[in-house]
């Protein structure tokens, strides 16, 4: 088995060349060999939120790097299946399991797999709780979901998930930065987002492209990360259309909000969410609302705005499928 | 004298703000109330401190702000009035649409868009027009939101309504049909070549629900739009004046366009508007010798669904695109299932890919070739399926070829007896039934004694239709099998035969009245009108 990990990062180190220069024919006829990624799905005939979303991702990093993919990921429905130990790469998107919870043999072949040299990525694995049953939002919280927590509690008891650094090489791997007029394929000269939404999103929201990310390393190697929900923004039809359409929410200032927002009338409940600094936000939300505003541990007060339309779509779409083919091209090198 | 009186219109302009926000007690309950509902997450509900002023109070405060105070002021009262949606502070944001500052101005139409999207639209069709007519506004950003706004502008926006008209100190009513206003009209048609490509996208998107007529000579400019967005939605917009030379004129230059997405679309555009000129299937046709082998394959399939023959050459590209896809992805997967279009030629691409690297991909292509040539007539052509290495192949196959085999050979029993799919033994365990004389003698026994007791199950009840001599010696032994099943299935085999049949089961019964086999058999005679 080790073998075969090594085979793999043979051929990535082969494989991962920067394609400066790609020509759309060359990714249709492409070589044996490619690698498969794995995906769990506990209930096989269960619903998928997201399901253009991988084999998208696999294209797109056919297309624009040399790694090569089976864009048809390999479903496994138990932890416990054998061909895990034929593929480095373990896909789950939390949101689309009946639960998280799996036995002792399961997390004992999880845990094998992790110090045999697989990776695992749990998408949608962060989630703040003020999202509640809302499976169509991303939140930047700094700690893994609560059943995530628990269930790698039973994988490695002695481990705790650690937020990735900023300058984690995992972020930069492939695509560095946040995506330009030219990624996004528009003119120069026209405005990629909202100023307010672009000045967020480049000093708070993702900053240099990075995002909230959470890891486990095992033997020294990160073998396992958790984000929010990226999986919404991988999916392309194909005409090269982003789908399905994604919103911002962005953390906005003004002037008196400080004190304004205190005194705000204000009908809904509170929930603390962790910042990347360990830090506490309190979010205010409104019942049959999205959440209205933030009050931050300085003292500072911002409130939520809401953005959507073709812009805001395609940027977030661009950032989340760089993300995604980082994480990947990641997990094959390291 | 007219007097015009919108009376629709006019409903939504009389309602007012009456809410209060909720003493401090009851948020105390609404945050409880919340801190059960998340009581598994490591995130706590905190209950706020401060005494806060009542909705109305800051609703007022922040329209005072909106109209006096500073620039600053103005932008954060016209964030804040979004988080109280209400036909009163929908109006003061509209108010605010004409603020000489276009921060104030961006900040009171995301205010108002989140009003629409929380589900709190706006009906008043004077407002709503006042919204609309921000598609003119300097500032691209505001152009921006109106735009992609325009689905939810469009009922209040296009309501028809009633008209009363004095005429002759008499009242008249009259009907108000639901067309845009001259000026608005104008404005878009206008905005379809916005400096922007946002705004020119949405406004192409959303024309039709304007009932604003797109020109030929804009949609001509359109296409040949620099921005990618554009040019997509504008391609969906073809069918308009799919006739127009000018257009078609265009098309066809597109069809040659260095965007391959753009060209495939390209494709789906030419085979909606084949209808209104042949040109479009000129166009089809070229597209069959794109560099790229998905447009080539999307192009032959589409012209072969038109009845149209396919060059050799072409179907071969089709055929090598498939061999070297990764997998069944959604163009794959269309492309697979329409070569059955090709016809005989058709069958030859899928021969080919039953040996294709994906499971998926085999399984369809087995199926579509014994399908399209009546495979399950020759058994050489159908045996390899059967040593495939998945068992997902394996199983679509014997599906299809389950009840369609004929009567099969020895040899062809031969190949697959020794077959170390469980599987594909029970299929000719099932096939014994109607299999040559030779075949059963040669192998029918292998199969009895085979290690899985499915196969083995499958062997006794084959050979009980076929009745071969020796056979009621077969399921007197099976009956003593430790297997229930095997068991059941020689009694189901001697129940079929009424007379030597019935007498081995009695004679089982009294010998074995205990066994769990023996309920069943009474049963089953009892049912017969036996008496056991």
């Amino acid at each position: 088995m080790m073998k075969c990990y090594q085979f793999y990062f043979l051929l990535i180190v082969f494989l991962l060349t920067n394609r400066s220069s790609y020509s759309q024919n060359a990714n249709s006829l492409a070589p044996e060999g490619s690698l498969r990624v794995m995906q769990l799905m506990k209930n096989p005939n269960g619903v998928r939120r997201y399901p253009d979303a991988l084999p998208s991702l696999l294209r797109m990093m056919n297309e624009q790097t040399w790694a090569k993919f089976d864009t048809d990921p390999l479903f496994i429905s138990e932890l416990t299946d054998e061909r895990i130990h034929e593929n480095p790469i373990l896909y789950i998107n939390c949101d689309d399991q009946p639960n998280l919870e799996f036995s002792p043999e399961e997390n004992q072949a999880l845990r094998r797999y992790m110090e045999l040299g697989g990776f695992v990525y749990l998408d949608a694995g962060i989630k703040a709780s003020f999202l509640g049953a809302d499976l169509g939002h991303s939140y930047a919280a700094w700690d893994e979901r609560p059943e995530v927590k628990e269930w790698f509690a039973s994988v490695f008891p002695e481990k705790a998930f650690i937020p990735l650094d900023r300058s984690h090489d995992l972020f930069r791997i492939f695509f560095k930065g946040l995506p330009k007029n030219s990624d996004l394929k528009i003119e120069a000269s026209q405005k990629r987002l909202p100023e307010t939404v672009l000045t967020f999103v480049e000093q708070e929201k993702w900053p240099q492209g990075t995002y909230s990310f959470v890891g486990m390393k095992v033997k020294g190697r990160l073998a396992c990360i958790a984000s929010p929900i990226c999986a919404m923004g991988w999916g392309q039809d194909e005409f090269g259309h982003w789908i399905p359409p994604i919103s911002f929410r962005i953390r906005e200032s003004a002037e008196n909000f400080d004190e304004n927002l205190k005194l705000a009338s204000f009908a809904g409940g509170t929930f603390e969410v962790t910042r990347e600094d360990g830090l506490k936000d309190i979010i205010y939300s409104q019942p049959g609302q999205r959440p209205v505003w933030v009050q931050e541990p300085a003292g500072k007060w911002r409130i939520f705005k809401y953005y959507s339309g073709e812009e805001i779509s395609n940027y977030a779409h661009a950032f989340y499928a760089r993300l995604g083919m980082n994480v990947f091209l990641y997990a094959l090198l390291n | 004298m007219k007097l015009v009186v919108s009376i629709i219109g006019s409903l939504s302009a009389l309602l007012i703000l009456s809410g209060q926000a909720p003493s401090f007690e009851q948020k105390a309950d609404d945050s409880q109330g919340n801190l059960d509902a998340n009581s598994t997450d490591s995130n706590v509900t905190v209950l706020p401190t401060l005494q806060r002023s009542s909705q109305t109070e800051t609703i007022k405060k922040a329209e005072v702000d909106l109209r006096h105070g500073k620039e600053g002021e103005r932008v954060g009262a016209a964030k804040l009035l979004g988080k109280y949606p209400s036909s009163l502070t929908s109006s003061i944001l509209v108010g605010s649409l004409d603020d000489q500052s276009a921060l104030v101005r961006r900040a009171a139409m995301v205010s108002l868009s989140e009003h629409f999207l929380n589900g709190f639209p706006l009906y008043d069709k004077s407002l709503v027009e006042k919204i609309f007519s921000k598609l003119g506004d300097p500032d691209v950003e505001v152009r921006r939101e109106v735009s992609t706004l325009i689905p939810r502008l469009v009922s209040p926006m296009m309501r028809s309504g009633v008209e009363r008209v004095m005429v002759n100190g008499r009242p008249v009513y009259r009907a108000l049909p639901s067309t845009l206003r001259p000026d608005l009209l104008a404005l878009t048609q206008r905005s379809f070549l916005d400096s922007d490509a946002i705004v020119r996208q949405n406004i192409l998107k959303y024309h039709t629900y304007l009932q604003v007529p797109l020109p030929p000579v804009t949609l001509e400019k359109l296409l040949k739009d620099q921005d990618r967005g554009v040019l997509l939605t504008a391609l969906d917009r073809v069918s308009y004046n799919a006739s127009q030379p000018r257009v078609i004129a265009q098309i066809e230059k597109l069809s040659l366009h260095e965007d391959r997405g753009i060209r495939l679309k390209i494709v789906d555009v030419v085979r909606d508007s084949n209808r209104y000129n042949t040109k479009y299937r000129s166009i089809l046709r070229s597209m069959t010798e794109d560099p790229d082998p998905e447009v080539t394959s999307m192009a032959a399939v589409e012209l072969a669904r038109f009845g149209e023959k396919i060059k050799p050459e072409v179907i071969d590209r089709i055929k090598k695109y498939l061999l070297s896809a990764r997998g069944m992805s959604s163009q794959v997967t269309t492309i697979l299932y329409a070569v059955s279009a090709m016809g005989v030629d058709g069958v030859e691409v899928y021969k080919a890919l039953t040996g294709h690297g994906s499971s998926k991909m085999r399984t369809v292509a087995w199926q579509r070739f014994l399908s399209l040539s009546n495979g399950w007539k020759n058994p050489d052509g159908w045996i390899p399926a059967l040593m495939d290495r998945d068992q997902g192949v394996r199983t679509a196959v014997i599906n299809t070829l389950r009840g369609r085999v004929g009567t099969m050979g020895k040899i062809s029993m031969g190949k697959l007896v020794g077959s170390s799919y469980a599987d594909v033994r029970k299929f000719l365990a099932e096939s014994l039934a109607g299999a040559e004389n030779e075949a059963v003698l040669e192998y029918s026994f292998d199969l009895l004694i085979d290690e899985n007791l499915n196969v083995r199950a499958s062997t006794i009840r084959s050979l009980g239709v076929r009745r071969e001599t020796g056979w009621l010696k077969i399921m007197e032994r099976s009956l003593l099998d430790d297997e229930y099943v095997i068991q059941r299935a020689a009694m189901e085999s001697l129940l079929t035969d009424p007379v030597r049949g019935i007498l081995i089961l009695k004679k089982y019964i009294s010998k074995n009245p205990g066994e769990r086999i023996s309920a069943m058999i009474r049963i089953e005679l009892q049912r017969a009108g036996i008496q056991p």
